[in-house]
């Protein structure tokens, strides 16, 4: 008894298009555009990714993507990282508190950032041990990884928060 | 927009040149904040009536494309970032990346372009995201950032304790009283050591002395000085306990009523546990200081300058000398200050956390029964408790190592005293009873030292106390009364949507562009599935929330322009879940009219079918339910609820799901009453069974925040869409049920 599809290598061809996005071609049907969704975003990283077409519509499941060939992990790695956008946070510069808000200024794998957070759990949460998720004002968010290994300084500044 | 189009630089204006654009020629532009990999940059999508221009970085990537190749620009939104994607004979193209910080910009965009290439002429309120005020209420200077209503001069957290002591001035017949009581008794404190000192020993006991031998008199004045001392003392503790219980309970006051006028969403943002220590916890907290700390503060300060001044006189050298290590204590407290902030503002939070699971345990006492997940409760409660135990320890821990050193330190003064106090004795440079006097003097002067230690305590608490109290004080509500609110009291129920558009969190559309008109009187029934928007939209037409575009006017005066009174005692609402204050069945019925009588209590009740269920009940009317009260059933419940709206007799009747979740025969009783209730006045009824809505004028058919569908039952049964369908699902599982 099983509710769900699994797309595995052999049933499921995943290429690039050439206006940038993924597509499939699945038990005979070519899909100009599917969209890369994790059931479980912090969990399981790169297990169980629903595999939806343009309206949303569950065509899949990949498992693992390790069962995929290395350039279609490719794909799927840069497809992820695009929706998943989620910049990794490597040191911190400043947090100022201001009541209720605290600005911060941060260096992350995608270049220094400012931003904004509302003084909130929900905006500063432990997802699991040590790494942490920041949503700022706008509803974009930030992740450090591992607080412990911050450097002294960085980690002083944040200290307060855990 | 405008703004952004006026200030391109240079070298923007130059990649444009190679297209023959001008500035003047932009009508349209979205600043973006990322690049194609994600990395930080600036995008440009710069747009005429011909052509849309996507410049990223500075010119690292342009692309040109005609308006009419466009077939259409849309934004989509992932996670946290969003995409501009133009569609190109039927293939999407990404034209720029861009942060959630930027979507609204992004999607009016789209907006703006949709109407260029329908060759509309834009206008400058097309240019309008939305109205945000761009000032703070209170002082009125400028946010630095209008979407973020942070007001930089009134959020400055140095501000806090003289905020805290602004509450004081109130108060000045007390505090006039209290200071002149303070000052007597520390001068009386003053003068005590001095009379066991130097005039006991110099005087009385040291053959030659003024009062050579007067024993009985000495001992005399030194107990009528201590028990004036005493009686001052009495006096003052009685003046300030009203005062500062007064200045509580004026900041209890104060806060409630700022929570009651707080939006919704304040409340939906921040857990239960929470609140109620603020309430609470943080104004007791601001009791101790203005109680023990404040108080003490001054009097110890006065009395510190006081005995300075006398120790100076009786011999400066000395005086000097004992002071050298209190440099040393200060410095060493300073330190402290910052750190025990850190800690107790951590074990406020681990206290908060301890209740919030508490109370989730015990408000869901019933599904943990049910699955019998005690033991896991357990568990999952000691996880946290055993955090909160550890922090305790650790801030006791420091508490306990740090001071008692401290306290070293300080008595170091009195061992400067002995030693050199004594040889100059010796020597005869300095008498006996002033040596007494000094060391009297140095105990009492490191009191006031040894009371700063206890006072970062007090002060480290009250601060973030003040701080979280202020931070609700401070909440601009998202909701809020119109300077020149109008009055209607008698609405005729018109309700008209105006390109609605609506999120609670930033960026997450519930609904989208919704328009649709209702006359005075009808009844509209709104089905769709769960999270199609159905509650929002009531709850946007009662404005528990403002909406983010567009308009809902009411009689044709937008809902925002209306005093909020007008509008909530004239819409009445009927939710799935009902809420039974504390207090009588009668009380709860006229909650929302409470000078109502008790003949229209009873009709209300009547109408709603509750008459009857109440009268069984042996304490009839005055029943007491709510918290610690007597439970009644859901049906029970819900028909309180609607004589609650019966008796307010409202134009516009709001039923949320006011019959989900019923036993058939109850569900029966409660349509008959519902029927009654609607008769005459604007109703809007939401509801998963559809057989509910068989009296409604129109049907709304709400899917993914939009109207897909409008009509009547019949106009929609023959569309053959989405209601169509809902139908027949609907049938099928009333027949799998055999009902």
């Amino acid at each position: 008894m099983s509710e769900i599809t699994y797309l595995k290598p052999k049933n499921a061809k995943f290429f690039r298009n050439n206006n940038g996005f993924l597509g499939l071609k699945f038990n005979d049907v070519e899909y100009s555009r599917v969209n890369l969704i994790k059931a479980f975003p912090f969990s399981y990283e790169n297990k169980f990714i629903s595999v939806r077409d343009k309206e949303q519509n569950e065509i899949g499941i990949i498992e693992d993507i390790s069962l995929f060939p290395e350039e279609v992990q490719k794909l799927f790695t840069e497809e992820i990282e695009r929706r998943y956008y989620l910049p990794k946070i490597t040191k911190i510069y400043s947090i100022k508190d201001e009541f209720g808000y605290s600005n911060w200024e941060v260096e992350t794998n995608y270049g220094r950032r400012k931003f904004t957070i509302r003084r909130d759990p929900n905006n500063f949460v432990n997802i699991k041990a040590n790494m942490i998720l920041i949503i700022d004002v706008d509803g974009n968010r930030y992740e450090i990884p591992d607080y412990t290994k911050l450097d002294k300084k960085s980690f002083k500044k944040i200290e307060l928060l855990l | 927009m405008l703004e952004l189009i006026q200030g391109l630089s240079d070298s923007i204006l130059n990649n444009l040149k190679l297209y023959q654009v001008n500035q003047n020629d932009i009508i349209i532009a979205a600043k973006g904040d990322l690049d194609l990999s994600g990395y930080c940059s600036t995008s440009y999508v710069l747009g005429t009536k011909e052509a849309l221009i996507t410049i990223i970085g500075d010119g690292d990537k342009v692309t040109y494309l005609e308006n009419k190749d466009i077939e259409k620009l849309s934004c989509e939104q992932l996670v946290s970032t969003g995409l501009l994607i133009a569609t190109v004979e039927g293939v999407d193209y990404i034209l720029c990346q861009f942060t959630n910080s930027c979507l609204r910009e992004f999607s009016l965009l789209c907006r703006l372009f949709e109407k260029i290439k329908q060759g509309q002429v834009l206008e400058e309120k097309d240019y309008k995201m939305h109205e945000l005020p761009l000032t703070c209420p209170k002082c009125g200077s400028f946010y630095e950032d209008p979407v973020r209503k942070i007001c930089p001069k009134c959020f400055d957290k140095r501000k806090i304790f003289f905020r805290v002591l602004s509450y004081v001035p109130k108060y000045k017949f007390h505090i006039t009283i209290m200071l002149i009581l303070m000052l007597i008794s520390s001068a009386l404190n003053v003068f005590i050591p001095y009379l066991t000192g130097n005039i006991f020993y110099d005087e009385v006991l040291k053959q030659g002395g003024s009062l050579f031998g007067k024993i009985a008199f000495i001992v005399i004045s030194i107990a009528l000085v201590k028990l004036l001392a005493t009686i001052i003392s009495i006096l003052y503790g009685r003046i300030n306990s009203t005062f500062s219980s007064k200045v509580i309970y004026d900041l209890k006051t104060e806060i409630f009523n700022a929570l009651q006028k707080l939006s919704l969403s304040f409340f939906n943002s921040k857990q239960t546990g929470t609140l109620m220590n603020n309430v609470n916890g943080d104004a007791m907290n601001l009791q101790y200081f203005f109680h023990d700390g404040v108080p003490y503060f001054i009097v110890n300060i006065i009395q510190f300058i006081g005995i300075f001044t006398v120790m100076m006189i009786i011999n400066w050298k000395l005086t000097l000398l004992a002071l050298i290590p209190i440099p040393l204590v200060t410095y060493a407290l300073r330190k402290l200050f910052p750190v025990l902030g850190v800690l107790y503002s951590r074990m406020f939070r681990q206290n908060s956390s301890l209740n919030s699971i508490i109370s989730d345990s015990i408000n869901g006492s019933r599904v943990v029964k049910a699955f019998g997940r005690e033991e896991a409760e357990i568990k999952r409660f000691s996880v946290v408790n055993r955090k909160n135990y550890e922090v305790n320890v650790n801030v006791n821990r420091i508490n306990q190592t740090v001071f008692p050193l401290i306290y070293f330190f300080m008595g170091t003064s009195s061992l400067i005293i002995w030693s050199v106090g004594s040889w100059l004795v010796v020597n005869d440079q300095l008498t006996f009873g002033s040596l007494i006097s000094f060391t009297g003097y140095i105990g009492m002067l490191l009191g006031p030292l040894e009371f700063m230690t206890r006072i970062t305590d007090w002060w480290s608490n009250c601060m973030n106390s003040a701080s979280r109290i202020f931070e609700i004080l401070d909440t601009v509500p998202e909701v809020e009364e119109h300077k020149d609110a109008i009055k209607l009291p008698n609405i005729k129920g018109d309700i008209t949507f105006k390109n609605v558009n609506f999120e609670y969190e930033p960026n997450k559309p519930i609904l989208k562009d919704i328009n649709f008109e209702i006359k005075a009187g009808e009844m509209i029934g709104v089905v769709g599935h769960t999270g199609a928007g159905k509650s929002t939209l009531a709850n946007l037409i009662c404005r528990l929330y403002d909406v983010k575009e567009g308009q809902i006017l009411i009689d044709g005066v937008d809902i925002r322009e209306i005093s909020l009174q007008s509008l909530h005692t004239q819409i009445g609402f009927v939710l799935q879940e009902t809420y039974l204050f504390m207090g009588s069945i009668a009380e709860n019925i006229a909650y929302a009219k409470p000078n109502a009588t008790r003949e229209e209590i009873i009709e209300a009740a009547k109408i709603a079918n509750a008459h009857d269920f109440i009268m069984k009940l042996p304490e009839g009317y005055d029943t007491i339910i709510g918290v610690r009260g007597q439970s009644l059933s859901g049906g029970e419940k819900q028909r309180i609820a609607i004589a609650r709206a019966v008796l307010l007799n409202p134009r516009i009747l709001i039923l949320d799901e006011a019959t989900a979740s019923l036993d058939t025969e109850t569900e029966k009783q409660i349509q008959e009453a519902l029927e009654r209730l609607v008769k005459g006045r604007t109703t809007i009824s939401i509801a998963h069974r559809l057989s509910t809505l068989r009296n409604a004028d129109r049907l709304f058919v709400l899917e993914n925040g939009q109207i897909k569908e409008s009509g009547t039952h019949e106009e929609l049964m023959k569309l053959k869409g989405n209601y169509f369908n809902l139908v027949k699902k609907q049938n099928e599982a009333l027949r799998l049920r055999g009902v």
